[in-house]
């Protein structure tokens, strides 16, 4: 442990905010007994809404992983403004509340959107339908990965990316063997955060892909949900899901890290 | 050389890849989905007939949606697929068929309001009248029906207690909520410590219940009808019918409704 800096001062002045962040997640634990929490999870919403949150959270990293990339890559590689504009626009989903965001994400493609009768000709009926649990845990956390992945990007050193294209690599070839190896930790954590918030998603998912047991009712849904016909069984719910998200950001925190030691031990050599 | 890092990259974007399949596949089963959008107040009637439903019919599979009936309104408008939808109240289905989006409608059951406090009864609230003590009063909003019923609950109550009881009362909510089971849910969780919610929503030893005075009471018409646009039609109309059978009238009984067709006015 370190010594925090500035004293024993700053650490009373610290204390609140870690009380107001941990004492609600203390006073959730303690709230049900482990039968309680057996019984929320026999519960008939629980375990559908786990696999679908499962599901659609991975479903949706993956998506922001591979459309997010070249975004990433290309705000923090790119000269010129555009690229400022653009970064500032890829902030719109964290300032803008999700509940917004679901309203848009109807009028872009509900029945009365700008492209829902489009996709409506073509066969395609998107809200409330399991995809649209995933647009709109896309649209809210994919700026947390293109976040972490460009700031990972900028960090590179140039003169190794320019050293591997001198060895014969192709664009595509020092990116994905140099540039992505050496910024995976970012990348990692990037990816972590997004994961996280699509987790929690709510209100853009209420919105528009609505409530429905097994396709679109997600595990926060499932709690808003339980709070309508027994208020224990949603709070054994919502202790459950703190659990996951917990058991969750332990690897997530530690994964980064180890990673970037892992990096560094193969740049140092043995030692 | 950086081989195992890439290896373990390549192997998370598949486990991915895999994962975004998996997100988008079908529901497995033969049987036929039946999409039932109700409100909220019906959560315990529509469990119940779900079941004895599916027992008669096998073939079909019943998928209920509980939410307060302008939520559920704004869904079907939005195209939200149900087959049927049951609303406490006459506004949101006359909107819905006023649009085309629904293909007839009929009542089906009657329900009344009730006054909750919690068992313990903080503010000590006997009476429709004592609702003027109440610090944290909780009601739902005025588009959903219980919320609408409320109020024509207050203005009645203010013909006998004076003018001034409505906004007095009203003076004291600190919650509007969505639907009927949110409002319970708020005196179950202690944060209010009174709430008006329908007769059928009390849950003994959860809430307690002081009944409103007759002349104060409403009479809330549940109405429920089947989407022009229904996926399955004929499911549709087989759970009309179970809804009116003796059974599906049994169990609204039960559940503290009043059942049929033809509502005492």
């Amino acid at each position: 442990m370190r010594e925090p800096r500035g004293g024993r001062g700053v650490l009373v002045a610290a204390l609140p905010m870690l009380a107001v962040v941990t004492v609600p997640v203390i006073a959730l634990a303690g709230s049900s007994s482990p039968a309680d929490i057996a019984a929320g999870a026999r519960h008939p919403l629980f375990v559908p809404a786990l696999w679908l949150s499962a599901r659609t959270t991975l479903a949706s990293v993956a998506v922001i992983v591979i459309a997010g990339t070249p975004l990433a890559w290309w705000l923090a590689r790119a000269a010129g403004r555009s690229p400022r504009v653009a970064e500032v626009l890829v902030d719109l989903p964290i300032v803008i509340p999700p509940a917004v965001m679901g309203i848009a994400l109807l009028q872009t493609f509900g029945p009365n959107g700008l492209l829902g009768p489009t996709l409506a000709a073509l066969g395609i009926r998107l809200p409330f339908t399991t995809p649209a649990v995933v647009m709109a845990q896309v649209v809210v956390s994919a700026p947390f990965y293109v976040h972490g992945a460009a700031a990972a990007f900028r960090r590179l050193d140039d003169d190794l990316l320019i050293v591997a294209r001198t060895l014969g690599q192709s664009p595509a070839g020092a990116f994905l063997r140099v540039a992505v190896p050496l910024a995976l930790p970012g990348m990692v954590a990037g990816a972590a955060l997004s994961w996280a918030r699509a987790l929690g998603e709510f209100g853009a998912t209420l919105f528009f892909a609505g409530n429905f047991t097994g396709s679109t009712q997600t595990m926060p849904l499932a709690i808003y949900t339980a709070l309508e016909s027994d208020t224990r069984v949603a709070v054994a719910l919502a202790l459950v899901l703190a659990a996951a998200s917990v058991l969750l950001l332990v690897p997530l925190r530690a994964l980064p890290t180890l990673l970037s030691r892992g990096l560094d031990a193969r740049q140092d050599g043995p030692s | 050389m950086t081989s195992s890092v890439r290896a373990a990259f390549a192997n998370c974007l598949r486990l991915l890849a895999a994962a975004a399949v998996a997100g988008c596949g079908g529901d497995g089963g033969g049987r036929k989905p039946l999409r039932v959008f109700a409100a909220s107040s019906l959560t315990d009637a529509f469990r119940e007939m779900e079941t004895a439903f599916e027992a008669e019919y096998p073939d079909t599979d019943v998928g209920l949606v509980f939410a307060g009936s302008q939520v559920l309104r704004f869904q079907i408008e939005q195209g939200a697929g149900a087959d049927i939808f049951a609303s406490a109240d006459r506004t949101h289905l006359e909107s819905l068929a006023g649009a085309g989006l629904l293909s007839g409608y009929r009542h089906f059951a009657g329900n009344e309001l009730a006054l909750i406090v919690p068992p313990a009864n903080p503010a000590g609230i006997g009476s429709f009248a004592d609702l003027r003590r109440a610090e944290r009063l909780v009601i739902g909003t005025e588009h959903v029906p219980v919320g609408a019923y409320t109020r024509e609950a207050l203005r009645r109550a203010g013909r006998r207690l004076g003018k001034e009881f409505e906004s007095a009362v009203l003076s004291r909510v600190v919650s509007q909520e969505s639907n009927a089971r949110l409002v319970r849910a708020k005196v179950e969780l202690g944060v209010a410590d009174a709430a008006i919610v329908y007769r059928t929503d009390v849950a003994p030893g959860r809430v307690h219940a002081i009944p409103l005075p007759p002349e104060a009471n409403v009479r809330a018409k549940y109405l429920i009808g089947t989407v022009a646009d229904a996926a399955n039609p004929e499911g549709a109309a087989r759970w009309l019918g179970f809804v009116a059978s003796a059974t599906g009238r049994e169990i609204l009984e039960r559940r503290g409704f009043v059942a049929g067709a033809a509502p005492p006015q």
